[in-house]
């Protein structure tokens, strides 16, 4: 209770946590905030003539205006938080999941074990995400082509697109369902996590408790979900905290750079970018194209981080930053 | 042997290690691909693709022993890999190896002028912060260090180039412009290593090296924000700490003046701790270096996947790029820690110790 109320002692804290509340109120209210219409598209709804490519400004249609081809800027915000909202959770819960698994077996396991499992962890931390986002979008594409169908990078920003002559085997199916973006996204965030986990249960593994389990005869990965885990995993929830944000934030990036991935903030942006940084373009004068996505990607990174920040301090008293002392030390002199 | 020499020779062998491990989670993902694919690796010019016929593909199959168990395959691999036969790509319509090589001096001019901006601003900066917490120049540092880990480089890009360029043209993106390349090329300007910056001073043209400069800036600014403000919070989270140790007071004690105190003592104390965590994320740096060399249009090394993620597939051109850029995360670490060790002897004795 006491972690609580240090918690919200804090203004950065309440707004970290009134940020992420208001994303996923925005992410559950969706279909009502923005009703979709018959010629919507994932995130985005068609509000005029698609030949149009001139944005126009906020209107009655369009609360927020229109990109190029009338995409209507508040309905891709509003579905747009939805879908971030499930991507940056499932990568922060696959990392979560993946990496303290992975650190808790090797930490309980020691000895060589740990030392080979802790330097795969270490090599993976030297590989470049782009480069991994890259590469398994090329390991889908030469499956899907080695299976007889067709396979597009980046269609309209839109991310990859799949398609078969005839009825795709299963696994195929399999590979048209997920998105690679997400799984590379996974697969190069987990080692923090797997690292903090390990250590704290190096730490654990020789307590008391843990021995006396042990000498009882408990069953070792009954431990580790029991015992190990429960007690390692504070500070890897605050990792897995900041991967919301991050994670949403890379995604967008990728997107916008037009390296595959549909993250709906991103095509905003990259859809409008001629308008913003293209000859001729005026960031002021066309704001809607990139005030309103620019806005929720940073206000969603923010959040999470703050929320983050709070977490660790929450959870760890003996790392209270200075100011808060400094602070009470002013109080005191009043 | 001094201790500093066994310290690089230590890190020379970790770093190779490394490489070896994440070739193979590398080349572990290409054999979820059939073998068929994988030949594709080794296709040569003038038949890659659709082109190849199945003769020939199985011609491959055998040679490189692409039916064989994994380490069978990876130790193939390996060796071509070693004697820089990365394989062609049908995208680039040329070999991998000599592609990557041909567009590095664009990466490492952006690499080295963003270092050289961000590390000691970033030192010196989270330094006087940290020295007298709560002072005006700590909040301002603290708002700004804020603003520039919460603003997303692609964004914060976009706000540079409709100002800096659109609105003021003062700094062009893209690597050179045309008449100054076509001036390049009229009034034959040598290209010694390819790092334009350092080939203009070797011609002597002065005026193409403010050309490749203002070329520079505006990545170089991009890059150097996101980093600096990371890189100064951590120095001023360390100097908070170090302020009140022992070392500082019997300094202090002695009479040794306040700005040498600064300068002196609390930097090299804190060079060590903060440079580890630069070290830590030398990937995230390695990632937003091609970031934003692609949305300037600075034609390095990531314009090689840009270039493959346009059309068909094209596995060599992305493994070759994943190893290179492997290569180029190691040996920023590298550096980074030769540089740590140089400057801070408990980082050579901690190695020894392990």
């Amino acid at each position: 209770m006491r972690r609580v109320t240090r918690f919200f002692s804090h203004w950065q804290n309440w707004l970290g946590t009134a940020l992420v509340l208001t994303f996923a109120v925005v992410a559950l209210a969706a279909p009502v905030l923005s009703q979709p219409n018959k010629t919507t598209q994932g995130a985005f709804k068609k509000v005029g003539r698609s030949t149009d490519l001139t944005p126009h400004p906020p209107s009655k249609d369009a609360i927020l205006g229109t990109l190029p081809g009338q995409l209507d800027v508040y309905h891709a915000l509003i579905w747009g938080a939805r879908e971030a909202m499930v991507f940056g959770v499932s990568v922060a819960l696959g990392a979560f999941i993946f990496g303290s698994f992975f650190g808790a077996v090797s930490g309980y396991a020691g000895g060589m074990v740990n030392d080979i499992m802790m330097r795969i962890t270490d090599a993976f931390l030297t590989f470049p995400v782009l480069a991994g986002v890259v590469f398994l979008q090329q390991l889908v594409a030469i499956t899907i082509e080695s299976m007889g169908g067709i396979y597009w990078f980046n269609v309209d920003y839109r991310g990859q697109f799949i398609d078969f002559q005839f009825t795709p085997p299963a696994f195929a199916v399999f590979l048209m369902k997920v998105d690679p973006i997400l799984i590379s996204l996974i697969l190069f965030s987990w080692m923090p996590i797997a690292r903090i986990v390990n250590t704290m249960v190096i730490t654990l593994k020789n307590t008391e408790f843990i021995q006396a389990t042990r000498a009882l005869g408990a069953n070792p990965f009954w431990i580790i979900r029991r015992h190990l885990l429960p007690n390692a995993v504070g500070p890897a929830i605050v990792l897995a905290a900041r991967d919301v944000g991050s994670s949403v934030i890379l995604q967008a990036t990728i997107t916008f750079i037009g390296l595959g991935g549909a993250s709906p903030w991103g095509i905003l942006l990259s859809l409008g970018r001629n308008w913003v940084i293209g000859p001729g373009g005026d960031l002021l004068a066309t704001w809607w194209v990139f005030l309103p996505a620019t806005l929720a990607i940073v206000l969603f990174g923010l959040g999470w981080n703050l929320v983050g920040d709070g977490l660790t301090e929450a959870l760890e008293p003996s790392a209270a930053t200075y100011e808060r002392s400094t602070w009470l030390r002013r109080k005191k002199k009043k | 042997m001094s201790p500093f020499l066994q310290f690089v020779i230590r890190r020379i062998f970790s770093t190779f290690l490394s490489l070896v491990i994440i070739t193979m989670v590398l080349y572990a993902g290409m054999m979820l691909t059939p073998p068929e694919a994988r030949a594709r690796l080794y296709l040569p010019p003038g038949k890659g693709g659709e082109r190849a016929s199945e003769n020939f593909v199985n011609v491959l199959i055998k040679k490189y022993h692409l039916d064989q168990p994994y380490l069978v395959q990876y130790s193939y691999w390996a060796r071509s890999l070693v004697t820089g036969s990365w394989g062609y790509s049908p995208t680039l319509r040329a070999d991998v190896l000599p592609e990557l090589i041909r567009r590095t001096p664009a990466t490492l001019e952006l690499a080295f002028y963003s270092l050289l901006l961000l590390i000691p601003l970033g030192l010196a900066s989270g330094l006087l912060a940290g020295w007298h917490p709560g002072r005006f120049f700590d909040g301002s540092f603290r708002f700004a260090a804020f603003f520039g880990t919460s603003m997303p480089p692609f964004i914060f890009s976009m706000i540079l180039i409709s100002f800096f360029y659109l609105k003021l043209n003062w700094f062009p993106p893209g690597r050179m412009d045309v008449m100054t390349g076509l001036d390049m090329s009229r009034t034959g300007f040598v290209n010694f290593t390819g790092f334009l910056t350092l080939d203009s001073l070797l011609n002597r043209r002065f005026d193409i090296y403010l050309t490749a400069l203002r070329h520079l800036a505006m990545p170089v600014i991009t890059l150097s924000m996101y980093h600096w403000a990371t890189l100064g919070r951590i120095t001023r989270a360390t100097i908070i700490n170090q302020r009140g140790k022992e070392y500082i007071i019997a300094a202090r004690a002695r009479g040794v003046s306040e700005r040498k105190l600064v300068w002196r003592h609390a930097l090299r104390a804190i060079f060590a701790p903060t440079l580890t965590t630069m070290v830590f994320s030398a990937a995230n740096i390695v990632t937003s270096i091609f970031v934003v060399e692609i949305i300037f249009g600075l034609t390095g090394v990531s314009d090689v996947i840009v270039i493959a993620m346009q059309s068909t597939p094209d596995a060599p051109a992305t493994l070759g790029f994943a190893v290179y850029s492997v290569i180029m995360v190691l040996s920023l670490m590298f550096i980074l820690d030769v540089i740590q060790a140089a400057l801070d002897p408990r980082v050579r004795e901690e190695v020894m110790k392990t």
